[in-house]
C-alpha cells in the first residue's frame, strides 16, 4: 500500500525505510510482460547489509553508505551539512550555478503540475518519494530554517517544521539518486523552475563537502579517470591495443581496410568516444572508423589521457571534477591542434564539453565542438559515400538521449539520417525533446550496488520499456527483428539491462545499438551486413 | 472613512513595494553568470523552435549566423502568461481556477491603470465622453477581475485544502497568501456592489493620491477593499508570489540562455575562476585560497574514505 509522505517524515525513524514499493504498485506493462508474477521484482537487502550500511529510504540502496559508528561521527556529517549549504548558496564556491539554484528555491509554488512528466515518479505508481518536488522542498526547508535570519522560528510559524539529523541528511543523499535529472519537470514547470538542478546541485553538496559520491561516479569514475585516463581503467597503451583488435577483427568481417588513426596532429577532427563503447560495443568505434576513412575526413582519435574517453561523470555530481576532465579533454585537443572536437555517440559527452563547459574553457581551449549527429548528417547527406537503404529493411525506433536532444536542442539530423536509410522508421510517443529518460541518466546506467540495478530498470527504467514496446506494437512477436536505436553509450548500457530483466531479446526480438551502425550497415560497398542479429 | 490614512497607506504601501520588489529583481540580476543549462525547446532559435531544435544541429554551427526569433518568444509567454498553458498541459485539475484567478489579476492591473487614466482626465478637464469611456471601461474591467479573480482564489484555496497531492506542500503561508487573494477580490466584489458610480470614486481617489489632496469621505465598503489592496502590495514582494519577476530569469536567463561564450563573458568569468574555494572534501580541499583555476588544473590524489 502507498503511504502518503509528508515532509517532515524524511527526518522520523533513522533506521525504517520511509516508503516501501510494490510491484502491484508499478505502471502496467504490456504482453508478454504484463504478468506481475512473471517480473524478476527486485533483491532484498538483507540483515548483513542492514547492519553494514545505511538502508533507510524506500528499501533500495544504491549507495552504500556506511554506519556512522559514534554520534559525535553523526554529528560531525551533519555540521558538513549545514556548512555545504551555506557554500551552495555562496557566490564564491557556487558561482557556476548560483542563479538557477536560487530561482528554483524562492520561486517554486508547490502546484505539483511537474510530478505526472516524471517517468520515475509515474512508473512507481505514483509513489510521493519520487515526487520531483518532495527532495527539492525538504531541501528548500532546511536551507530557510537552517541559514536564513529567524529561520527555526520562521519554519515554525509558517508550519514548514523540519529536522537535520542524521537521518535527513542520509535519506536525502539516496534520495538524491532516485532522481534522473532528465529535466521533464523542469520542462513542465511554468515557473521555470528546475526540480532536476535542486537535484544535482545536492549531490554536489554531498561530493564537494562532505565527500559522499557514488563508488561507480566518482572512484571508478572520475578519479580513475584522472588518474588513469578512463573511467573504464583502460590505460592509453591498452585503449590503443584494444582499437587495434577491433580494427582487426572488423577488417575480416567487413573486408574494408580499417584503421583507426591516433594522435595525428592538425587533424580536421579529433573523434572522443565513450570509451565504454570500446570494451562493450566494439562495432560502435569500429563503424566510425569504417565510416570516416571511406569519407576521407582528416580525423583521428587521441592516446594522450583521458581524451579516449569522453566520459565526464562530474556532470552528474561535482563541479571541480567536472572541471578537472573537461580542461584536460580541450588540452589534448589544443596540443593536437585539431579544428574541431567531434563528440561520439555519448549524450552526457555532448552536455559536458559542449555547452557545460563552454564557461569554463576559456581563450584558446574553447575549441570549436560538434555533436556526432550533425556531423554524421552532413557525411551521410555529402554524397561521398553511396547507401542502399533497402539494407536497412527492418522496424527501428529511435531513442531520444535526453542529454542530447532535451538539453542541446538536438533534434533533426539524427531523424533525417534514419528517414533516409531506414524504411520501416517509427517513433516513439512522445519523443523528440518531449521523450522519456532511458532511467539511465545521470550517472545511473553504472550504478549496480546492491539492489539498485532492480530498481533502476524496474522503476526508473519502465516507462522507456513501455514506449519501446509500444513503438513496436505492430509487430510484437520474436519472428520480426527489430532494431531500437539509441545514439548515447549510457542509454545503451540501461537499455541493455531493461531488455536483458525482461528477456525482450527473445520474447520480443528487439536488439540495439547506435547510429553510425545503421549508417554502415546501409553502405553500399559493405557485403555482408554489419549488424548482427544473432547478438 | 478617512481618506487622509488610506492615502498615507498607499503611499507607503507603493513605495515599500516598489522598494522591495526592485531589490529583490536587482538582487537576481546582479547573481554571477552561471554555466549554461539550458533546455529545450528553446522559441527564439528560428525556424527550428517549433520542434525543439537549436542552433547546434548545424553543422559547424559556429561558422553559422544564429537567427534568432524575439516574435517566437514573445508569443511563447504569451501563451504561458494569458493562457498558462503549461498548467493546462501538465495539470488539467488546477488549470480552471489559476486561469480565472491569474487573468483575474491580469483585468484589475488593467482597471487600476484606467482608473489612474481617468484621475489624470479629471485633473486636466478632459471632455466629458473620454472620460465616461474610459470609467464604462474601467468598470467592466473592475466586475470581471471581481468575478474572475474571486471565484480563481477562492477556487485555489480550496483545491489547495483538499487535494492530497498539494496538501503536503502547504505552509501557513500558502493558506495567507489565498485568504489575502480572497479578500482583495472579495471585497472589490462587495463594494463594487455597494458603492454606486464605483469607477468614479475610485477615479477620485486615484486623483487625491497623484495631486495630495485627500478627499473628505470614502465609502467605507470602497475603503475596506483599498485598504486590503494596499496591505496585500505592501506583502506581496515578501513572497514567493513576485513569480512574475523571476520567471523573466527562469526563462530567459536560464532555459533560454543558448548564448556562446562572448568576449564580455570571457571576461567575466575570469573573474569568476579567480574566486577562493572552501569546499572541504578530500578530493577539492578548498582552503580558502586556491581559486577555481587552482583547483581544476591541479593534479589530485584520492583520499576519498572508500565505501563498502
Amino acid at each position: 500500500m502507498k503511504k502518503s509522505l509528508k515532509i517532515k517524515d524524511i527526518s522520523l525513524n533513522g533506521d525504517a525505510p520511509i516508503t516501501e514499493l510494490n510491484l502491484d504498485d508499478l505502471l502496467p506493462l504490456p504482453p508478454p510482460y504484463d504478468k506481475i508474477e512473471e517480473q524478476p521484482g527486485w533483491k532484498r537487502i538483507t540483515e548483513e547489509q542492514k547492519g553494514r550500511i545505511v538502508c533507510n529510504l524506500d528499501g533500495v540502496v544504491g549507495l552504500s553508505l556506511p554506519r556512522p559508528e559514534t554520534p559525535e561521527e553523526e554529528k560531525k556529517y551533519v555540521d558538513l551539512f549545514v556548512t555545504g549549504m551555506q557554500k551552495l548558496l555562496s557566490r564564491e564556491n557556487n558561482w557556476t550555478f548560483l542563479q538557477p539554484l536560487l530561482l528554483s528555491l524562492e520561486y517554486c509554488a508547490k502546484c505539483q503540475t511537474c510530478s505526472d512528466s516524471c517517468p520515475v515518479y509515474e512508473a512507481s505508481g505514483k509513489n510521493d518519494l519520487y515526487r520531483p518536488t518532495y527532495r527539492s522542498e525538504v531541501f528548500r526547508r532546511l536551507a530557510n530554517k537552517y541559514l536564513k535570519p529567524g529561520g527555526k522560528l520562521l519554519a515554525k510559524l509558517n508550519n514548514e517544521e523540519i529536522e537535520l539529523n542524521w537521518t535527513t541528511i542520509s535519506r536525502l543523499y539516496e534520495l538524491a539518486y532516485r532522481c534522473t535529472m532528465c529535466r521533464r519537470c523542469a520542462q513542465a514547470c511554468p515557473m521555470g523552475v528546475d526540480n532536476g538542478l535542486i537535484t544535482h546541485e545536492l549531490r554536489k553538496l554531498f561530493s564537494q563537502e562532505l565527500g559522499w559520491a557514488p563508488r561507480e561516479l566518482h572512484e571508478k569514475g572520475t578519479m580513475l579517470q584522472l588518474k588513469v585516463g578512463s573511467s573504464t581503467g583502460m590505460s592509453p597503451k591498452v585503449v590503443k591495443d584494444n582499437m587495434e583488435f577491433i580494427d582487426e577483427d572488423y577488417s575480416e568481417l567487413t573486408g574494408f581496410d580499417v584503421v583507426t588513426p591516433w594522435d595525428r596532429k592538425d587533424a580536421d577532427v579529433l573523434l572522443i568516444h565513450n570509451a565504454g563503447e570500446i570494451l562493450s560495443w566494439p562495432e560502435n568505434p569500429a563503424a566510425f572508423t569504417i565510416l570516416l576513412n571511406a569519407a576521407g575526413i582528416s580525423w583521428t582519435l587521441a592516446s594522450d589521457d583521458p581524451a579516449y574517453d569522453g566520459v565526464n561523470y562530474g556532470l552528474f555530481y561535482d563541479d571541480v571534477q567536472l572541471a578537472r576532465i573537461a580542461l584536460k579533454h580541450a588540452e589534448v585537443a589544443k596540443k593536437l591542434n585539431v579544428k574541431k572536437i567531434v563528440m561520439g555517440e555519448c549524450g552526457h559527452q555532448h552536455k559536458a564539453l559542449m555547452t557545460i563547459a563552454d564557461r569554463i574553457l576559456l581563450g584558446d581551449m574553447n575549441i570549436p565542438r560538434e555533436s556526432s549527429m550533425t556531423f554524421l548528417e552532413n557525411l551521410v547527406f555529402s554524397g561521398k559515400i553511396k547507401f542502399d537503404p533497402s539494407k536497412n529493411d527492418f522496424p527501428v525506433t529511435l531513442h531520444d538521449p535526453c542529454n542530447i536532444v532535451r538539453n542541446l536542442g538536438i533534434v533533426e539530423p539524427q531523424r533525417r539520417i534514419l528517414r533516409y536509410l531506414c524504411p520501416q522508421f517509427r517513433e516513439m510517443t512522445p519523443h523528440g525533446v518531449d521523450n522519456y529518460c532511458c532511467g539511465g541518466g545521470s550517472g545511473f546506467a553504472v550504478m549496480s550496488q546492491n539492489n539498485f540495478k532492480d530498481w533502476r530498470v524496474a522503476v526508473a527504467g519502465r516507462k522507456k520499456f513501455k514506449q519501446i514496446l509500444d513503438a513496436f506494437a505492430d509487430q510484437p512477436g520474436p519472428e520480426v527483428k527489430k532494431y531500437l536505436c539509441a545514439p548515447c553509450s549510457n542509454c545503451k548500457g540501461q537499455i541493455r539491462d531493461i531488455l536483458d530483466y525482461y528477456g525482450a531479446p527473445l520474447k520480443s526480438g528487439i536488439i540495439y545499438g547506435g547510429l553510425v551502425e545503421l549508417i554502415v550497415n546501409a553502405m553500399t560497398d559493405l557485403k555482408e551486413p554489419f549488424i548482427k542479429w544473432e547478438e | 472613512m478617512s481618506a487622509l490614512v488610506l492615502m498615507i497607506c498607499a503611499y507607503a504601501a507603493i513605495v515599500i513595494s516598489t522598494v522591495v520588489l526592485a531589490f529583490r529583481t536587482v538582487k537576481i540580476a546582479q547573481m554571477p553568470v552561471h554555466l549554461r543549462w539550458e533546455l529545450a525547446p528553446v522559441p527564439h532559435e528560428k525556424g527550428k523552435s517549433a520542434y525543439g531544435g537549436s542552433y547546434l544541429e548545424e553543422y559547424e554551427w559556429w561558422t553559422r549566423d544564429h537567427e534568432s526569433s524575439i516574435m517566437n518568444e514573445v508569443i511563447y509567454m504569451a501563451k504561458e502568461i494569458f493562457l498558462l498553458k503549461g498548467v493546462w498541459e501538465n495539470n488539467r485539475g488546477l488549470w480552471p481556477f489559476t486561469f480565472l484567478f491569474h487573468n483575474g489579476i491580469y483585468l484589475l492591473a488593467a482597471a487600476a491603470a484606467l482608473v489612474f487614466v481617468s484621475a489624470i482626465m479629471l485633473i486636466s478637464s478632459s471632455p466629458l465622453s473620454p472620460l465616461d469611456l474610459t470609467l464604462d471601461l474601467a468598470t467592466i474591467l473592475l466586475i470581471a477581475a471581481y468575478l474572475l479573480g474571486t471565484a480563481g482564489s477562492f477556487g485555489l484555496l480550496i483545491k489547495r485544502y483538499m487535494d492530497p497531492n498539494l496538501k503536503p506542500f502547504n505552509s501557513t503561508s500558502t493558506y495567507l497568501n489565498l485568504v489575502l487573494l480572497v479578500l482583495v477580490f472579495g471585497s472589490g466584489l462587495y463594494a463594487f456592489f455597494s458603492t454606486s458610480d464605483y469607477s468614479l470614486e475610485l477615479g477620485y481617489f486615484a486623483r487625491s493620491l497623484i495631486t495630495f489632496s485627500p478627499q473628505s469621505y470614502i465609502s467605507v465598503p470602497m475603503g475596506t477593499h483599498i485598504l486590503i489592496v494596499l496591505i496585500f502590495l505592501t506583502y506581496l514582494p515578501f513572497t514567493y508570489m513576485i513569480h512574475f519577476v523571476a520567471k523573466y530569469f527562469t526563462y530567459h536567463e536560464v532555459r533560454w540562455n543558448d548564448r556562446p561564450q562572448t568576449e564580455k563573458m570571457t571576461r567575466k568569468l575570469n573573474d569568476l575562476l579567480a574566486q577562493p574555494v572552501s569546499w572541504s572534501a578530500p578530493h577539492v580541499k578548498g582552503d580558502g585560497k586556491k581559486n577555481w583555476v587552482d583547483m581544476a588544473t591541479e593534479e589530485m590524489k584520492d583520499e576519498k574514505k572508500p565505501e563498502n
